[in-house]
């Protein structure tokens, strides 16, 4: 792995760090709470942690938005919300420990994703350190803001490869005042059809599983209506994870039942969590690709990200060049 | 004598040789139908529903892809720039013709390409082309239960291809988000004609979001000639309140209460005083006329909790002194307080042959020290500023009324706009919401954003769109670092 790991406490010393492995002509990998890389493939590049780069900048709860540095795990964030009855819904990764700036650069996707919309939504302003090691803010600390261009949404889900996420403000709404989990006996595009609105749809071997949120007489109302009985949730699948257009995802379903696999899809939005054996992976993951996603396989000892197809438009390989032309940022999808 | 369609003095100046080349060629493309060139047409496309305005070379009409891509390979080929325009409903100059070093700008309309290509009923998404109305998509998606959420004032006027490049907002921002939230796909077109599906439609472990810079790009980054947009269903129930208050720091302790309560209100809109007696004596929408603020609340979604949340507002309205509060009984009723919502404008224009719409964000919690200094400012220059108020989002749109036949009156309205601007920017806001930038904008960002942070925007344009022909002078300041701001480019006739 690493052969340098970078403790960093302010947004300076990773301007330094950045400037550094500059100097060495190193290649860097940001590590948050370890969540992803963790469970990818090794890298030969140096390791630049966010770990010690914690805690709340600014939290306005009359104005529903907070500012935290990049390494605060998730977890944190919620309870400390939860004192104040808000939440930011970008869901962690469950018991593994995610950090704010590992789930924006990663942006994967919670089954809420449904309702509650993406992470890069909740994204107001982030600060960032490029790769020329530089400190760049885009956005800012209102609701809206079209002040420049939206480069909060170009750092969501880039993986670290367009500068390394130091601080974010988050956009907070109400805690619903209610949410409970249901079985449902309908086949999960009726099931989306039918009920308003539905926090999270998740499809799995054993069936169909309803979340709804808040008021309680209008959760009990669309059980009645669409037939739901109250279920525990669904158990998350963790090695791997396939991503395609939410109007393909049955074809992965089909086959991840044709061969197997445990799975459990978030309708609506187009992941689905998987575990089994390489094989059946390995086909899950063709089948991602023949529909246009790709897999991300989270677990080291099965070689690999999955997703070295990927092919990004020449104009994101501008972009990426444009702001990193050294390539000093590595892009940990890449097969290697 | 009126600037707004006055003939600039460069109307009598021939074209320039690449000028000429570039014309014939486009004549040949889209025939006599699709180019246009008089004095008359150009003074028509001069300028956006903002002030600045400036004299395009002509106004390509473009019916298809092929068409404009063609059009788009000749002005790279003449170096000739380009203005993407839609309904011009814009109000920053987003869409007004100015070109670089004396080179006038060709205006190419998305009139012609207004199509519904796909509605996709079972997954919720319709693609458009860019002008298409918004209000048409609603009523188209309205009959299969679904609905387009971005609502701009201007939506029944408003392209979608003019909301993907400002990133549009509207009334209902607070729980649904801004445009950008609700565009699954862009389609850019670049000056070789080539198509970029900026393709935001994967879940995760897709590659930059490019999408999500393009939406808001204004022009700059390429030509959006489709998108893919997400569709909601229709909301089951429907509760709207309209509650009146006799301070504005009432109004606004008010909107501080609701957005902090358990549920959030969907639209949480405020009008002053003068708002208020304008719109009555235009539409009777039946808002307290003796109010100095009325707050427009609404609730959407399952009934039980549109109904808790309609009861949360009529009692935190009370808690915080409202005069009257009403609840709308129907769809009548409701569609009556919206009524005065949405002929602001029109009203205006009863009132005033002018007016100067600013947009300014703040944090919620500074929403009463603005409403304050937008009143102080009023009073110093001698102006009618009457506030309509996103109030849920913090966002201001402080009308200023005036007669530019009154000598000297547009010093004081920019006078005005620029301390409204430099007010928010001091309690924390910034310097647009949901207009864009545009030109009129376009020198604050200097005040909002370092050195750093625009080289890092301007390299990303350059990288996105190398050509530089595309709507350029617009959204970042062209020196950046140290320019005075102004209200009024050099060159536009105001």
């Amino acid at each position: 792995m690493s052969d340098a790991t970078t403790m960093t406490t302010e947004v300076a010393s990773i301007v330094a760090a950045v400037d550094a492995a500059r100097g060495r002509q190193r290649q860097l990998v940001v590590r948050g709470g370890g969540s992803v890389l963790d469970r990818l493939p090794p890298t030969d590049a140096e390791e630049l942690s966010t770990a010690q780069l914690t805690g709340v900048i600014d939290h306005r709860p009359e104005d529903l938005v907070i500012t935290v540095r990049a390494g605060t795990p998730v977890d944190e964030l919620s309870a400390l919300l939860a004192a104040h009855g808000q939440e930011c819904p970008i869901e962690p990764l469950a018991g593994h420990g995610s950090t704010v700036g590992g789930r924006l650069a990663t942006a994967l996707a919670g089954p809420r994703q449904l309702q509650a919309g993406r992470v890069r939504d909740w994204v107001l302003r982030v600060r960032l350190v490029t790769a020329d090691a530089r400190v760049v803010t885009a956005g800012g600390v209102t609701v809206k803001d079209v002040t420049g261009y939206d480069l909060c949404r170009l750092a969501t889900g880039s993986w670290g490869t367009i500068g390394v996420i130091a601080e974010v403000t988050l956009k907070l709404r109400p805690i619903p005042i209610h949410s409970a989990w249901f079985a449902a006996e309908r086949p999960a595009p009726r099931v989306l059809a039918e009920l308003y609105r539905p926090a999270a749809v998740v499809t799995t071997g054993e069936g169909t599983l309803v979340h709804l949120e808040e008021h309680p007489d209008d959760i009990r109302a669309q059980a009645t209506a669409a037939g739901l009985q109250p279920a525990d949730p669904p158990a998350w699948p963790t090695t791997a994870r396939a991503a395609v257009d939410p109007s393909r995802l049955a074809e992965l379903t089909s086959l991840a039942e044709a061969t197997g696999l445990t799975y459990a899809a978030f309708e609506g939005v187009g992941v689905c969590l998987l575990d089994g054996d390489a094989d059946a992976l390995a086909a899950a993951g063709e089948r991602a690709a023949e529909l246009g996603g790709s897999l991300l396989v989270l677990d080291p000892g099965r070689g690999g990200p999955g997703w070295g197809d990927r092919t990004e438009d020449t104009m994101g390989l501008r972009v990426r060049a444009a702001l990193d032309p050294e390539q000093l940022l590595l892009d940990v999808r890449q097969p290697r | 004598m009126d600037p707004a369609v006055g003939t600039s003095p460069r109307g009598t100046i021939p074209p320039t040789t690449a000028e000429s080349a570039l014309l014939s060629e486009l004549q040949a493309a889209l025939g006599d139908d699709g180019l246009r060139t008089s004095a008359l047409s150009r003074a028509t496309y001069r300028r956006d529903a903002s002030f600045l305005n400036a004299d395009p070379l002509a106004i390509a009409l473009p019916s298809t892809r092929e068409q404009l891509a063609t059009v788009l390979r000749a002005c790279r080929d003449h170096q000739v720039p380009f203005t993407p325009r839609a309904a011009g409903t814009g109000l920053a100059g987003g869409a007004t013709p100015t070109g670089v070093g004396g080179v006038r700008p060709l205006v190419i309309s998305v009139a012609r390409m207004d199509r519904l290509l796909e509605l996709d009923v079972a997954n919720r998404r319709a693609h458009v082309e860019p002008g298409l109305v918004n209000a048409r998509l609603g009523r188209a998606v309205a009959a299969h239960g679904l609905r387009f959420a971005p609502d701009p004032a201007s939506q029944i006027a408003a392209t979608l291809g003019g909301n993907v490049a400002t990133n549009a907002g509207g009334i209902h921002v607070l729980t649904y988000g801004v445009m950008s939230q609700h565009v699954l796909a862009v389609e850019l077109m670049d000056t070789d004609g080539a198509v970029h599906l900026l393709d935001g439609r994967l879940p995760e472990q897709a590659g930059l979001d490019l999408r999500g810079v393009s939406v808001g790009g204004e022009g700059t980054l390429g030509f959006v000639v489709g998108a893919w947009l997400k569709l909601l269903p229709a909301p089951p129930a429907i509760g709207t309140l309209l509650a009146g208050f006799d301070t504005l720091e009432a109004a606004a302790a008010t909107v501080g209460a609701l957005v902090t309560s358990d549920r959030l209100p969907d639209a949480v809109e405020l009008m002053d005083a003068r708002a208020i007696a304008l719109v009555e004596g235009y539409a009777q929408a039946g808002y307290p006329t003796d109010a100095a603020a009325v707050l427009l609340l609404e609730y959407e979604g399952l009934p039980a909790g549109v109904s808790a949340g309609v009861d949360t507002a009529a009692r935190l309205a009370g808690e915080h002194g409202a005069t009257e509060v009403v609840r709308a009984a129907d769809a009548d009723q409701r569609a009556r307080i919206w009524k005065g919502r949405k002929a602001v404008a029109g009203a205006i224009a009863k009132q005033a042959p002018d007016f100067f719409l600013q947009d300014i964000v703040v944090p919620r919690s500074r929403l009463g020290e603005m409403l304050d200094a937008v009143v102080a400012i009023g009073e110093r220059e001698d102006l009618i500023i009457l506030n309509v108020v996103h109030a849920g989002d913090g966002n201001l749109h402080p009308f200023v009324l005036f007669d530019r036949r009154e000598e000297g009156v547009l010093d004081r309205v920019f006078a005005a706009g620029h301390d409204i601007v430099t007010t928010a920017l001091a309690l924390d806001g910034t310097v647009t919401g949901e207009h864009g930038v545009g030109i009129e904008k376009r020198d604050f960002l200097s005040q909002v954003y370092t050195a750093d942070d625009l080289a890092a925007q301007q390299a990303v344009r350059r990288a996105m769109e190398p050509s530089g022909l595309a709507n350029p002078d617009k959204v970042l300041p062209t020196t950046v670092g140290c320019q005075e701001a102004r209200m009024v480019p050099e060159g536009a006739w105001v």
